[in-house]
């Protein structure tokens, strides 16, 4: 079944991405494509095939000591710096309480 | 007499920087000029460094005056794909969205390039996010196919490939999640490798698909890229990548036919399907053969193998790319950097005006494509399936290894195509129909210019596939293939109709696109 301009609607919210203008009617002919050309990979659900999540097999968690990289931190300038706002030694965001629209 | 400094390789820069026939201040000047006179028409860089080349030149020819033994690639100019962090640079992924970002620290991949001697040029377009075959969905500007300017340069290296394509550099460094090193390569007539998964460290690259990605060289011989490729993996693994892998550095040796891969009595695979799929284009098919000819002629056996579950490839890499795309990219959230929407009273309408208008059509594309493929009851269909196809692509691969040491195959399917030929998004995803199972099972690919197409006139390519982890083989048949179809391609060297013919054994005479060779930057 087709995926509705409302499906992709709550898509899009899920996405964090505001559709506006033409976008949403565009987005559901892209997916609702896209979607056609991924049918094929369905034929794979197969019982007896393990999935592959990663090209190289046995990965294990790396670990590291516990120890301070001083070399590598970013300093306070560097990592407020490239943000649109800040205030103080802070990141400055909208207030996340009490949010009502949408 | 001036030497055009597009007539070098790298090799031959290096050695000329090491010998003192010029200094590297000399070169950086050089490949300066070389951007000035060239890119107004070919667009190749988002970001030109020039203080930071001319930097590295002076510390270089302060070394070899101190009497210093200098590093391999010494003086060489290099561009970097636009998604490498670069300190002193601006990182933008040809986004709206890091139009401002500036490199907080390097990229390792850079780091080896600049410590082995390179002179960081500038920064390359690209695809938005790496997001596309064409470049044309940089934010900032397209990028013109050296070979023929109204065309594209593939993608979505695009910007790195056609600097090398034009002369501006001899090396350029791409990433490739699906065919965005070897598809711009091979329609630039430049050659380009894509390692083995975890060959080449990740670390500060921003990610796309972080199961398929990889960071690899272009340049526009096999000797060049292989030269880089030792650079890229000197140092063993990277720490920062906890997916990088020890590699030995043989790749220099394998151009130059020594070490384990001579490539007479070795056997190179044929994919019958591929080589009669519908949309190959007979004068591609016709540039693997002589690729085919130039192996057999080194003594290469020839055999048929069969790659059943490829055809799965483009479907479980359009659920499994969008998915980690959509993953990676939910951290641009306009707060700890990227574009912020202004006046915004909600964090979640902030977040969602930011990437509405951070982001380019494409790049929303996919992420929501990822978004609805991994949402409740969508997941266990789509994204198992992908994955169990990818179990059997990669068996594929084991099994025909088995039997051949490479597998020879197209690198695209057709020539260059025109900017805004291709519109739908789901036909542009065909271009990378012949690159992307290696994305989906690990192992590495090269793809080497194989001459001009006899109907299109532009440049044709091959792609050589290796297991995991033997791309040493890569270099090893990629350069029997350049010397077999005549070296690379002969800068400006024209036949009465005005086409460019391949002078044999000139491996010197660079690929370097007719239009723009000599045009700009000369040694003395």
């Amino acid at each position: 079944m087709p995926l509705t301009q409302e499906d992709v609607r709550g898509i899009a919210d899920y996405a964090r991405i505001a559709l506006e203008g033409d976008e949403l009617a565009q987005m559901t002919d892209y997916l609702n494509d896209a979607v056609a050309m991924l049918e094929p990979v369905l034929a794979y659900n197969l019982p007896d095939v393990d999935p592959t999540f990663h090209p190289i097999g046995d990965l294990s968690n790396v670990m590291r000591a516990d120890a301070l990289a001083p070399e590598r931190d970013l300093t306070l300038a560097a990592a407020l710096g490239n943000a649109a706002s800040t205030r103080g030694e802070n990141f400055r965001v909208p207030s996340i309480l009490g949010e009502g629209e949408e | 007499m001036p030497q055009s400094y597009d007539t070098l390789s790298a090799e031959q820069i290096a050695a000329g920087v090491r010998d003192g026939a010029f200094l590297a201040v000399e070169v950086a000047r050089a490949a300066l000029e070389a951007v000035e006179a060239r890119e107004p028409e070919v667009q190749a860089f988002i970001q030109v460094t020039p203080e930071l080349a001319l930097a590295a030149a002076e510390r270089i020819d302060a070394a070899r005056a101190a009497g210093e033994t200098l590093p391999p690639l010494a003086g060489v100019p290099l561009a970097i794909k636009d998604n490498m962090n670069l300190e002193g640079t601006r990182t933008t992924c040809a986004s709206r969205m890091l139009e401002s970002y500036e490199s907080p620290y390097t990229a390792t991949c850079a780091a080896r390039m600049l410590k082995a001697g390179c002179l960081p040029i500038g920064k390359a377009n690209m695809d938005e996010f790496a997001f596309g075959s064409s470049t044309d969905t940089s934010a900032f500007h397209p990028t013109n196919n050296p070979w023929d300017l109204t065309r594209v340069p593939g993608g979505s290296s695009g910007g790195s490939a056609a600097a090398v394509a034009a002369g501006m550099v001899p090396l350029a460094l791409g990433s490739d999640t699906g065919g965005s090193i070897r598809q711009p390569a091979a329609l630039c007539g430049v050659v380009g490798m894509k390692p083995t998964y975890g060959a080449v460290s990740r670390y500060g690259v921003v990610a796309f698909g972080s199961s398929l990605d990889q960071v690899g060289p272009f340049g526009r011989t096999v000797a060049d890229v292989a030269a880089a490729m030792d650079a890229l993996v000197a140092g063993g693994r990277d720490p920062y990548d906890s997916t990088s892998q020890e590699v030995a550095p043989s790749f220099a040796a394998a151009a130059r036919g020594e070490g384990a891969v001579p490539v007479a009595g070795r056997r190179v695979g044929l994919v019958p399907a591929f080589m009669e799929a519908e949309g190959l284009t007979p004068e591609v098919r016709a540039g693997v053969e002589r690729a085919a000819a130039a192996l057999d002629a080194a003594g290469a056996e020839l055999v048929e193998v069969d790659l059943p579950h490829v055809d799965a490839a483009i479907a479980a890499y359009y659920v499994i790319g969008p998915a980690e795309a959509f993953s990676n990219l939910a951290r641009f959230d306009g707060i700890r950097y990227g574009y912020q929407e202004p006046g915004c009273t909600s964090l979640a309408r902030q977040s969602a005006l930011s990437r509405a208008h951070g982001f380019g059509a494409e790049a929303k594309r996919r992420q929501l494509l990822g978004a609805y493929l991994l949402s409740s009851g969508v997941y266990d269909r789509y994204y198992y399936a992908a994955q169990k196809a990818r179990t059997l692509i990669t068996a594929d691969y084991a099994r025909a290894f088995e039997q051949v040491d490479v597998i020879l195959m197209p690198a695209t399917p057709h020539a260059a195509f025109r900017h805004g030929e291709i519109s739908d998004p789901t036909a542009m995803y065909l271009s990378d129909m012949y690159t992307i199972s290696l994305n989906i099972a690990g192992n590495g690919g090269i793809s080497v210019p194989v001459g001009l197409g006899e109907s299109s006139g532009l440049p044709m390519a091959a792609q050589l596939v290796a297991p995991a982890f033997a791309d040493e083989r890569l270099i090893a048949f990629a350069a029997a293939v350049e010397r077999g179809v005549g070296g690379a391609f002969a800068a400006g060297v024209g036949s009465p109709e005005g086409a460019v013919v391949p002078v044999p054994g000139s491996a010197s005479v660079l690929g370097v696109a007719p239009a723009f060779a000599g045009k700009g930057g000369e040694l003395a």
